[in-house]
């Protein structure tokens, strides 16, 4: 935004009043508040976005879930039952991104930056991928689509009911448990136990999506394990809204990293402007 | 030695090694220097030899004298540093700054030398004549902080007002006319900024000239986008996007023009948004009106009953608007999807309408000020004849016991007074000046330091990226800044008449603003996303200026020919008009031959026929230039028709030889 301008030809009010000692303030006069109108109609139409989505994700989820006692991803996923066919993971997806738009809004990562996604997935072809913040399983069946054969998806949630939801999501897609392996555990905890647990000596696609306070730790968490191998591509979804300052300037400060950001925008509000960053890993060295 | 004479000249174009040319041009000029005087024949030679001798320091002086100029242009390195990493349209902003110090400068040199300097070394000093002294009434608070800070007390009564000045026609052993010199100088301030202004303006045209934007559009782009002056790599990226940008769109513009689409819709946008941007303006202004009235009942009431709120009122609600108005304005600027450059322009104009209705209110508030006091002179000169007469009675009873007694004296400070209303109208100026600079280093430091720190040090523990969001850091703002100078410039032209002190004043703040503000740019502010260069703006900026200019001294030039002085204060009181003094000098200090042609001169008839003259010249003028213009345009269109006719016989002629070659195979 412009800063205000600078240095008003005000009126001398000792024109009127000779002296200009502080009197008692009272209430305030109704000229003066009638000057910050344009502020708020200003503010009100240029931030008309933010203040939408914060009325759909909000205040209409949070009435929705009192009236239906269900969590939005149960509701989200009975949609999906009765609406998609089962083993067709492009349906499915089309049919949340369906039930996101028309019905309620569904935070994932729409089709746009979906696109983006699949199109890395298919040119880095790694063989096993990881992803920090499952969801609801959208960006889940994205990787897992693009996946080269023979590779394997490694994916963390925190909560464990949005966990079952998803998981029952990634089974009706089709994908077997060899393929998409879902761990419930917050990523602080998963990711030290990766290597021993889950078998998983490196990670060839990291795809960061939970939130976006965590990126950096869980990020120093990856290199100070060792899971990264040189050229590994780390995704960091929400870059820019809401925002991960310290991790990409630590991505690209340290030196490490190659550093790309993809503009787009949040689906179903293109106007909020977010972005997907791109880093590639060059090694510990 | 022609020859070695053309290889000097250019040796700079050879395709050589640096070494191989520095060799080459340092044994030609030893041959042409050696061998040169071999020109002249005779005695001649020696003179011809010193003469180029002569010649040659000379130049080289020229370009020695021409460095030093260069090196002497203040804060050039500073712009400069601003321009690589802002670009050129934040850099015109300080440019304009720069500019305006020097028009001041020359206001100041010429108010400080011909009427404070010699009021302080040759006029009757301090306390001598009632209109030099501090009454008694306020002698004991004048010199208080307070007081001096409101140009009150032993301010109001030093060379900085007008109402210092003696009306004596001559002061000093030198005789200088005072009276002459005051009103000289004023009518030569305005001309003198009527004169630079325009100088800059003409001299902007002759740069406009280039390419027009219709035709080579993309190869316009390609060889000229870049900004060669932009050292800042965050800047860079900046320009480097927005070229991209822009062939982007100027290839979807090439697709979308075969396609007449909606002008409608745009033009409908245009309009609605125009209609917004007048009720916005008709609003304020209402608003601004009715604060007025309501300050007017304020003044009738007693001071001590009012809160803070009432008596900062009408202050507060100009400032807010003033503040909030423009980002409305620019929020309509949205839906009419202008060029940056047009779009600026529109602002401009918008928030220019804005501050006028400011300006004009504080006019009204001044003229009813001065009317007031007019009328309140009448009463004190009917008072002091009452008064004086009382005096004398009391003097010649106290004479009357002995007749040597102490002779008539009063003492200056007891003395009444008239109210001084050029004295009141140079001190609403030149405290509105004061106010205006102190407004504008807080808000600087609020909105724009403060904010920064809060973006840069808040930023980690904040649930969104502050940096990329609201508020993030504030973008230099063009438009505002560059309307405060001009509305500023148009304050000091309209009271440096009534305080010859305003342009010192004036030149204080733009010394500490220009540090103040190259500061704030550097460590607060960012570069806009969208760089764009501002080469054509200038003339607009000096356009406004020059309407200021006209606006601002309109009220001086009416006060000094239709408002009689005060009576006691300054250099015109006693006369009818302020213009009188020109009369008088006529009469007494010309001969009066002279005289009697100059008042020949002033013949109304004359004046009507050199005014139709000037007229006609006019006419001629832009008849001229616009005969001209049209030869350009019709010299361009056979330049291009040539270029394709060549074009056409090339590609024949090529087209002729691949066919003779393939049958020839």
């Amino acid at each position: 935004g412009s800063s205000s301008p600078q240095g008003l030809p005000l009126l001398s009010y000792a024109l009127i009043f000779p002296s200009r000692s502080l009197a008692q303030v009272g209430t305030m006069s109704p000229a003066i508040a009638l000057a910050f109108l344009p502020l708020v109609v200003t503010l009100l139409v240029r931030y008309r976005h933010y203040f939408r989505l914060l009325v759909r994700t909000v205040l209409l989820r949070s009435l929705r879930d009192c009236l239906s006692g269900l969590r939005m991803e149960e509701r989200a996923f009975s949609y999906v039952l009765t609406h998609a066919l089962p083993g067709d993971p492009g349906h499915i997806l089309t049919t949340l991104d369906h039930w996101s738009s028309h019905c309620e809004y569904l935070s994932h990562m729409g089709p746009a930056k979906g696109q983006i996604l699949m199109r890395l997935v298919e040119e880095k072809a790694p063989a096993s991928a990881l992803e920090l913040g499952t969801y609801c399983g959208y960006s889940t069946l994205l990787i897992a689509r693009a996946l080269p054969p023979g590779g394997r998806l490694l994916t963390v949630e925190r909560d464990p009911r949005t966990a079952a939801v998803a998981e029952k999501l990634i089974r009706l897609a089709g994908f077997d448990e060899h393929t998409v392996e879902l761990i419930v555990g917050r990523s602080e905890e998963v990711i030290p136990r990766l290597r021993t647990q889950y078998q998983l000596s490196r990670a060839d696609l990291v795809l960061l999506a939970h939130r976006p306070r965590c990126y950096l730790r869980d990020l120093q968490l990856l290199e100070g394990h060792a899971l990264l191998p040189a050229g590994a591509t780390v995704l960091a979804d929400h870059v820019l809204f809401p925002g991960a300052p310290r991790f990409l300037q630590y991505a690209k400060s340290c030196g490490r990293y190659r550093c790309r950001l993809h503009h787009t925008g949040l689906p179903d509000f293109p106007a909020i402007k977010d972005g997907i960053a791109q880093l590639t890993y060059a090694g510990p060295g | 030695l022609d020859e070695k004479r053309q290889t000097i000249a250019t040796v700079k174009c050879k395709p050589w090694k640096m070494e191989k040319k520095i060799e080459v041009l340092k044994e030609a000029k030893k041959f042409v220097s050696e061998n040169e005087g071999a020109l002249g024949k005779g005695k001649g030679k020696r003179w011809f030899a010193f003469k180029m001798m002569m010649a040659k320091k000379w130049a080289k002086f020229l370009r020695d004298f021409e460095n030093f100029k260069a090196a002497c242009i203040p804060w050039e390195n500073k712009i400069k540093a601003i321009e690589s990493q802002f670009g050129s349209s934040v850099a015109s902003y300080f440019l304009f700054l720069r500019w305006m110090y020097g028009v001041n400068m020359v206001l100041f040199i010429l108010t400080f030398s011909l009427i404070m300097l010699p009021e302080y070394l040759w006029g009757l000093p301090y306390g001598s004549l009632p209109r030099k002294t501090v009454p008694r009434a306020e002698e004991a608070s004048a010199a208080n902080f307070g007081v001096l800070y409101d140009f009150n007390g032993l301010a109001q009564y030093s060379v900085l007002f007008y109402g210092y000045y003696d009306n004596k026609r001559t002061i000093g052993w030198m005789n200088f006319r005072l009276p002459l010199s005051y009103f000289l100088v004023g009518i030569m301030c305005i001309g003198y900024s009527f004169l630079v202004v325009l100088k800059a303006m003409t001299k902007n045209i002759g740069d406009d000239g280039g390419g027009d934007d219709n035709t080579f559009n993309f190869s316009w782009k390609v060889f000229t986008s870049w900004d060669y002056l932009i050292g800042n790599p965050e800047t860079a990226d900046n320009k480097f996007n927005s070229i991209t940008m822009n062939f982007k769109e100027a290839i979807i513009e090439e697709r979308a023009a075969q396609v007449e689409e909606n002008i409608h819709l745009i033009r409908f946008l245009r309009f609605l948004a125009n209609f917004f941007v007048f009720l916005t303006l008709g609003g304020s202004g209402y608003l601004i009106f009715w604060a007025v009235k309501r300050s007017q009942e304020f003044a009738q009431q007693d001071p001590d009953t009012l809160g803070w709120w009432e008596k900062n009122e009408m202050n507060m609600v100009m400032s807010l608007l003033g503040m909030f108005c423009p980002t409305l304005f620019d929020l309509f600027a949205e839906l009419e999807d202008y060029h940056p450059l047009i779009a600026l322009k529109w602002l401009l104009g918008r928030i220019f309408a804005l501050l006028l209705g400011n300006l004009y209110v504080f006019i009204l508030a001044l003229m009813d000020e001065i009317n007031n006091k007019i009328e309140e002179e009448k009463l004190v000169k009917a008072n002091i004849t009452l008064w004086e007469a009382n005096m004398i009675k009391a003097y010649n009873a106290s004479l009357a016991g002995n007749t040597t007694g102490p002779p008539f004296f009063v003492h200056p400070a007891d003395v009444p007074r008239g109210p001084c209303w050029e004295t009141m109208v140079g001190q609403e100026f030149v405290r509105l000046t004061v106010s205006d600079v102190l407004t504008t280093y807080v808000t600087i430091l609020i909105g724009d330091f403060l904010r920064a720190c809060f973006v840069r040090f808040c930023n980690y523990c904040w649930c969104w990226d502050l940096e990329y969001g609201y508020p993030s850091y504030t973008e230099f703002d063009i438009s505002g800044n560059v309307l405060a100078l001009i509305f500023n410039q148009g304050m000091i032209w309209m009271g440096s008449f009534f305080a010859p002190s305003l342009p010192g004043i004036n030149i204080l703040r733009l010394h500490t603003s220009m540090y103040f503000q190259c500061w704030a740019v550097m460590c607060c502010n960012v570069p806009e996303a969208r760089v764009f260069k501002a080469s054509r703006s200038n003339n607009f900026y000096l356009g406004m200026l020059l309407l200021i200019l006209f606006l601002s001294t309109m009220p001086v030039l009416y006060m000094i020919v239709s408002l009689p002085p005060s009576f006691d204060c300054g250099p015109f009181s006693g006369k009818n008009r302020m213009f009188e003094v020109i009369g008088e000098t006529l009469e007494h200090d010309f001969p009066s031959w002279m005289a009697k042609i100059l008042r020949q001169l002033s013949n109304p008839g004359l004046v009507i026929a050199v005014v139709l003259v000037m007229a006609l010249t006019i006419y001629y003028l832009n008849a001229t230039a616009k005969g001209q213009k049209a030869a350009n345009l019709d010299l361009k269109k056979k330049m291009k028709q040539q270029a394709l006719e060549n074009k056409m016989r090339n590609k024949k002629m090529a087209a002729a030889r691949a066919a003779a070659a393939a049958g020839g195979q």
